[in-house]
């Protein structure tokens, strides 16, 4: 049976070595590449004509825009526009990623915890700065909630802080979860049809049933990458919004 | 001109009496068909609709259960690391356990209400109904 796990293994591309930081460009890295090339690339492509009435390859540029900015007013409100380039920049940074490991034999970058997990911690230290920054010491107020009698509150705030504090390792490893669960499930399933092929007589005949599994669930890979990289901006908007305003 | 009988052409203006029968038997047949039409439609958005809200349920199944882990998780972790700092093992990593799994509550708890808050917002406050879509007013 073809191993599962091999799809996930970080090659070495072009090794780089910058005063002992190893910086070499791997698979991982070149995807990354190419999902930025894309979203660029496509984005300037889009616009270009700048029409009153626009193209069809403009007109999902705009609707592209209007989803994140309308998730961005309905989550912080109009002061949150400010953060709407980050924003924007996760969700298509993310869902690019996560549609380029759709093509079979492309590495998914997203299925890295690594990747996940540094774009979680950058949420989490922007959460923190903007906090401070805007509510100073009032960003404590996060911990504490209203109306808790005075003799829980230490309890209470103990609590907040371990739940505030989970947030980026809930964050990285639900996106990361879900991609490796469901590229390891299609390689399964798809390891199943050359098992079986290759199986004596009979078993050749029940061929075709792992094969209709892998396809429903290459239909269900494909809302998985849309709807985790929409789960995740999301969550980055609620968590920003909790900087803007801690009082609740 | 004769006098009327049946089968004969009425006054101008009306119906013979069969071509009433034949019209009311066609009315109540179109009616019966537009029903028909109806139903299967209806049924095909809700069929859609519970679709939509199953994927939306398994999704956010998923988060739950990551929000729950995640802050179990660190709550242990913060409690084994004063262990090792203090010295006291193995009782404030049991104590940050059971807070962690509080937190980890805490963040379900928060979650879910998001996602009542939304449903009621999209539903109109019938939670547990389908939404109604008033795309076409009959």
């Amino acid at each position: 049976m073809p191993d599962p796990i091999h799809q996930f293994e970080v090659k070495r591309l072009v090794p780089l070595d910058i005063f002992g930081v190893d910086a070499t460009f791997t698979n991982s890295a070149l995807f990354m590449v190419l999902s930025v090339v894309t979203i660029v690339g496509l984005l300037m492509y889009a616009t270009r004509g700048r029409a009153l009435v626009p193209s069809r390859l403009q007109s999902i540029a705009e609707s592209l825009y209007e989803f994140i900015a309308n998730m961005v007013r309905d989550s912080m409100g109009e002061q949150g526009m400010k953060f709407f380039p980050l924003i924007f920049t996760f969700f298509l940074f993310i869902l690019t990623m996560n549609m380029l490991g759709m093509i079979p034999g492309a590495f998914t970058v997203t299925s890295q915890l690594a990747v996940t997990a540094a774009l979680a911690i950058l949420v989490f230290i922007t959460v923190l700065v903007v906090g401070f920054a805007k509510n100073g010491l009032g960003f404590l107020k996060l911990f504490v909630p209203d109306g808790v009698p005075i003799y829980v509150l230490p309890l209470v705030s103990i609590i907040e802080v371990i739940s505030f504090v989970s947030r980026p390792l809930s964050h990285s490893v639900r996106l990361f979860a879900n991609m490796l669960a469901g590229h390891i499930t299609l390689k399964v399933f798809g390891g199943f049809v050359v098992m079986l092929l290759s199986a004596a007589g009979a078993y050749k005949a029940l061929a075709p049933l792992p094969l209709l599994m892998a396809t429903a669930l290459t239909a269900l890979e494909f809302l998985v990458a849309f709807l985790q990289a929409y789960v995740f901006t999301m969550l980055t908007c609620m968590y920003l919004n909790d900087a803007l305003h801690p009082g609740h | 001109m004769t006098e009327p009988g049946p089968g004969a052409t009425p006054p101008k203006g009306q119906m013979s009496p069969e071509d009433i029968a034949e019209f009311k038997r066609r009315a109540t047949e179109l009616g019966g068909r537009i029903d028909e039409v109806q139903a299967e439609k209806q049924a095909e958005i809700e069929a859609q609709q519970d679709k939509a809200m199953r994927g939306r349920g398994m999704a956010l199944g998923l988060r739950m259960s990551t929000e729950l882990v995640a802050a179990i998780v660190v709550g242990s972790l913060i409690g084994y690391m004063l262990d090792r700092w203090l010295g006291t093992a193995p009782w404030l990593f049991l104590v940050f356990f059971l807070l962690g799994f509080g937190a980890g509550i805490l963040n379900v708890t928060r979650s879910f209400q998001r996602m009542q808050d939304e449903i009621t917002r999209e539903t109109g406050g019938n939670i547990g109904r389908p939404v109604a879509n008033n795309d076409d007013d009959d």
